[in-house]
Formats: structure tokens, C-alpha cells, sequence
């Protein structure tokens, strides 16, 4: 597998705060890789740096270029989508596609028109026209259309209802994914990204605390909804995180045997969403 | 590189829409102005008649030529106003509303360097401002001259003669364009200065770029007794080495007006070699240039969100 992003050491400091602390991790080729983290924990830096918007330390390589050095080689083949990148208001949709067209080498008009004529989207209607989902639907639409190997997403369904959310993963599955482009994405509503992602990271205080693939978690990871006794012997076995659910206690184990949790109550994969808490509050404690 | 540029400029104009509409507003209230005035000046049908009279039988081609001459040039004082103000308020909103309104994290997403974006507003000031506002003033005196024309021949007089023929056209023309390209050329280093401090500020640009222009020059003078940035300001606005001087003597002969047909011209007042020989056009340029690439860099390094 031919790694796509790949991040060594890498840091990236505002005056005494360390955004970004020595970070290493690869991102290949294919994967869907969802990236959580606290607000302020370092993830839009660590977006930024690997889009070349920021300079940090340490060696990130993207595509095989420096992203920040040389950025505009980069944009050719990376897109991405941010609520703080928003359509200026003042351009038609028309004008955009036309911009899109005259300044982007790897933007097909007739893939983003088509895409478009699926949508509520006029041509000549200008951004600020359009409702935030419709403005959503034309960004991806753009987005698609260009014959990109890595996508970033950072928050990219902010403020849009459930019904738009799910269009914009379905279609982010549907007509951009194909197993050959590639997916960075943040987003703090994870259980709508959960079933997409194949790869996982955490970050918190800027340095990284779980990087794995989905199918790994299983193995890795044992939620156990337990009570009484069993709670007590449990505990023993040195849970992540312990939480009170109706009355019980359910606790997040790490590379526990789930032979030993055999009998102390219902052991089961934790969600990505219990499993985030269970890291940031485990290691916090 | 240069098809991005077009595409560039091209989506300053989209955005910035008074960039032809407000030269176009300005050629509308003229041509509506004189319009106005031909209705109210009909009402003297007897003493214009005898000046159109007097204007085909008295008048030489000469007195024609300079009085079409001074008409044209005149008309064009309202759009080189307007385009200044333009050049001003474009300067100091293009770097600063993209931050504003958040869509510069959508144009740095694309395959375009933050140098070439911030060059296409250079040259949106240089070149598309005026040669938008050229071409509105070339259709005002058309439209003009043709009203002049119809209310020429209402009254009886010939107006092929008495106007086309007369009117020094391709000369005005040619000069206006050089005029126009040029007087943004002479006042690049406030173009830069605008540019720059439209893509530093945190808040109110118009402020930041006058303020500093006002306070440096007296913070000199309070500190070193000097005066050096002020006379170099206040030389943009009364140095301008582009005009030969004119030496009234060479036209008039007491009230009689003596001078040839090749004086009777705007271009021959112009004056490109001084103005290409000039130190100070250069030292401006070098400045403006300085200016906009501590514009690419802020926009390039600067991380504000």
C-alpha cells in the first residue's frame, strides 16, 4: 500500500501553546480515515498543515510534496471542504463553474453540471441565494468533479439537518469514493461516519491517542456492561473508563482478553463515539 | 499563467460590479446633462440658429478643432474622479473582504498561489479599471458628439462639417488611453500601499490606510524635523511628469487663437518619454512592488482562523 500522507514528528506551535505535538502517522491510499478530537485539540492544525495552509515542524509529506512549500501543486489533486471555506456569496453558480473550469486542471464541467441538475441548485442563482444545505450540495458537487486523490473534510455537514447530512455522505460514498481517492475527514457528529470509515485516529493536547484501523478495533477494544461483584473483579482488570448506565456500570477495556471479561457481564464493541470518551477521559485521568 | 490571470480579473469584475457600473452611471448623468441642456437651450431657437450661423460662416476649422478638443478632454475629468475613487475603495476591499466573508480557505483550495492572486488585483487596478473606464468614455463621446450632430442639423447646420470632421478624435482617443494607463502607473506605490493594508487589517481599511499616511509624516516631523515622507507623498500629486508644459504664447496672439492644427491636440501634450524618463515613476514602481509582495506574504503565512 502506497502511503499518501505521511507524517513524522510533526509540531506546529502558537507562542506557547503546542497545537500539534509531534504527530507521526501514514495515511494510504483507499482509506476513509475519520480524525476526532476535543475542540481545540489540534485537528484543524493538523488539517491545515497537511493543506499546506499553515508551516510546521518536523517532515509531512503529501502526495510526496512539502505541502506547504509547494501548495498549488498540491491543490491539483487535493480538495477540500471546511465550514470555515465557505462560497463567497456575491458569485453565481454559473461564474463558479466557469472560474472552476479556466483555473482548475483536473475540474470536468460536465461531471459538476450533472451532478448539479440532481439538485434543487439553479445556475444563475448566486450563493448567498441559496439555503446552507443547497450551498453544501454545490460544494461537494464541485468537489466531486475534480479528479482528486485526497479529500479533506473538516466539519463539512455543520449546521445542516439530519436529512441533508445523510445525502451529503451518501453522495460522498456514491459518486466520489471509489477505492481509488482517499478521505481525511473531522466531524464531531461521528455516528453518521461511523459505518464509512476504515481507518481511525484520536487527538487530543495535539498528540495523537488512537490510530487503527475499523476492523481492529474489535480486538482491541471491549465495552462490558456489568454490575455488583462482577464490577468490583472487573475493575481489577484496569478499565479505560467506567460510566453509569441505568444503574449499571459499563467500562471501555484495552487489549483486555476478552476471555478474562468471560462471565463478568455483557462484553461488546464499544461505538466510536463511547470509545472517543474512553480514550480523552482515560487519558486525562 | 496567463489564462489564470484572465480568470482572475475576470472574478474581481464579478464581484466588484461597480467597477463598470460606476464609470457607466458617470457617462449616463453627462450624456443626460447635455441632453437636458439641448431641451432648455431650444427653447432660444433664435439666438442658437444664429450662432450655428455664425459658428459655419465665422469660425475656422481651427477654433472648431480646439472647441470639439476641449469639450472631449473636459468630459473625460469626471471619469478619471470617479476612477480614482474606485481605485481606492476596489484597493482597499479586495484582500480584506475575502478574510471578512470567509470564502479565502474556498479560493486557497484551489490549484492558484497566493502571488497570483494578489498580482490579478494589482492588475485589476492597473489595467482593468482603466480600460473599462476608456472604453465607457469612448462610447460617451460618441453618444455625445452624435447629440450634438442631430441638434447641429435640427438648426441647419452641417454637421459632418461642422462636427466629424472637425472633432479630433483618434487623437483624443489615443491620448486618453494613454493617459488612463498611465496615471495608475504614476500612483502605483498608493495602489500597493492600499493592497497591502487591505490584506493586513483586522478591521476597518479605509481608517488604517489614511491614518498612517496622516500620522507618519508628523511623527517624522516630531522626531527628526524632517519632512521626507510627506514630499514624497504631496510630489505624486503635484509632480505628475506626463504633460509637456503649455505655453499659452504658442496658441494665442493676443486674442486671436494662432496656433497650428498639430498643437490642437491632445497627444501632443503628452508626454511618454518624461514620463519613462522619470526617476520618480521608476522609484514608485519599486515601491509598489515592495508593497505587494508584503501583501502575498501576509496572505500566504498569515493564519487567522
Amino acid at each position: 500500500m502506497s502511503s499518501l500522507v505521511t507524517a513524522r514528528n510533526v509540531s506546529k506551535s502558537f507562542g506557547n501553546v503546542r497545537a500539534v505535538d509531534n504527530v507521526s502517522f501514514d495515511i494510504e491510499k483507499g482509506k476513509i480515515m475519520g480524525l476526532f478530537g476535543p475542540n481545540g485539540a489540534g485537528k484543524t492544525t493538523l488539517l491545515k498543515a497537511v493543506l499546506g495552509l499553515t508551516d510546521c515542524d518536523g517532515s509531512l509529506s503529501v502526495l510526496g510534496l512539502d505541502p506547504f512549500k509547494q501548495r498549488k501543486e498540491l491543490m491539483k489533486n487535493i480538495c477540500f471542504i471546511a465550514d470555515v471555506a465557505v462560497l463567497p456569496g456575491w458569485i453565481k453558480v454559473s461564474q463558479l463553474l466557469d472560474f472552476m473550469e479556466s483555473t482548475h486542471p483536473n475540474f470536468s464541467r460536465p461531471r459538476a453540471e450533472d451532478l448539479l441538475s440532481r439538485t434543487k441548485v439553479r445556475k444563475d442563482a448566486k450563493v448567498r441565494e441559496l439555503s446552507k444545505g443547497m450551498v453544501t450540495q454545490l460544494h461537494l458537487s464541485i468537489i466531486t468533479a475534480i479528479d482528486a486523490k485526497l479529500l479533506v473534510l473538516d466539519e463539512p455537514t455543520l449546521g445542516l439537518d439530519i436529512i441533508f447530512r445523510k445525502e451529503f455522505y451518501s453522495n460522498l460514498l456514491n459518486d466520489y469514493f471509489d477505492g481509488e481517492r482517499t478521505i481525511l475527514i473531522t466531524t464531531h457528529q461521528v455516528e453518521e461516519i461511523e459505518n464509512l470509515m476504515t481507518d481511525i485516529m484520536f487527538i487530543n493536547d495535539g498528540r495523537i491517542l488512537l490510530d487503527s484501523s475499523m476492523e481492529a478495533l474489535p480486538q482491541t477494544f471491549t465495552e462490558l456492561t456489568t454490575s455488583g461483584e462482577n464490577a468490583d473483579r472487573a475493575r481489577q482488570l484496569g478499565p479505560l473508563w467506567e460510566r453509569d448506565v441505568f444503574g449499571k456500570k459499563v467500562m471501555t477495556f484495552e487489549g483486555v482478553d476478552p476471555n478474562k471479561l468471560e462471565g463478568l457481564g455483557e462484553p461488546h464493541t464499544p461505538s466510536v463515539a463511547d470509545l472517543f470518551v474512553a480514550k480523552v477521559k482515560g487519558a486525562a485521568a | 499563467m496567463i489564462t489564470h490571470q484572465l480568470a482572475l480579473v475576470r472574478r474581481e469584475i464579478w464581484e466588484h460590479r461597480s467597477l463598470y457600473i460606476t464609470p457607466a452611471v458617470v457617462g449616463l448623468i453627462m450624456i443626460l446633462t447635455l441632453f437636458t441642456a439641448f431641451v432648455f437651450a431650444s427653447g432660444y431657437q433664435e439666438i442658437v440658429d444664429l450662432g450655428i450661423v455664425g459658428a459655419q460662416s465665422l469660425a475656422g476649422d481651427l477654433e472648431r478643432r480646439a472647441a470639439l478638443l476641449a469639450v472631449l478632454v473636459g468630459n473625460t475629468a469626471p471619469f478619471m474622479f470617479a476612477g480614482a475613487i474606485l481605485t481606492i475603495f476596489y484597493s482597499l476591499d479586495c484582500l480584506y473582504a475575502e478574510r471578512k466573508n470567509k470564502s479565502i480557505l474556498f479560493w486557497r483550495s484551489l490549484p492558484i498561489t497566493d502571488a497570483e492572486t494578489v498580482i490579478s488585483k494589482l492588475l485589476t487596478n492597473l489595467i482593468a479599471i482603466p480600460v473599462i473606464a476608456f472604453v465607457v468614455i469612448v462610447i460617451t463621446h460618441l453618444v455625445i458628439l452624435a447629440m450634438i450632430s442631430v441638434f447641429v442639423s435640427i438648426q441647419g447646420g452641417s454637421s459632418m462639417f461642422l462636427i466629424w470632421k472637425s472633432a479630433p478624435l483618434l487623437d483624443v482617443w489615443v491620448g486618453m488611453f494613454l493617459v488612463t494607463i498611465l496615471l495608475p502607473v504614476w500612483f502605483s506605490p498608493l495602489i500597493g500601499w492600499f493592497l497591502f493594508v487591505s490584506g493586513w487589517t483586522k478591521r476597518s481599511p479605509l481608517l488604517m490606510a489614511f491614518l498612517p499616511l496622516m500620522l507618519v509624516p508628523t511623527l517624522e516631523y516630531w522626531v527628526l524635523r524632517t519632512h521626507l515622507i510627506w514630499d514624497a507623498i504631496q510630489s505624486r500629486f503635484d509632480q505628475l511628469p506626463l504633460f509637456k508644459g503649455i505655453d499659452p504664447e504658442t496658441l494665442f496672439n493676443e486674442r486671436e487663437l494662432v496656433a497650428s492644427a498639430d498643437a490642437i491636440s491632445l497627444l501632443a501634450y503628452v508626454d511618454i518619454g518624461s514620463f519613462l524618463a522619470s526617476p520618480q515613476m521608476w522609484a514608485g514602481v519599486v515601491v509598489c512592488g515592495l508593497f505587494v509582495t508584503a501583501a502575498i506574504y501576509v496572505r500566504r503565512y498569515r493564519d487567522e482562523s
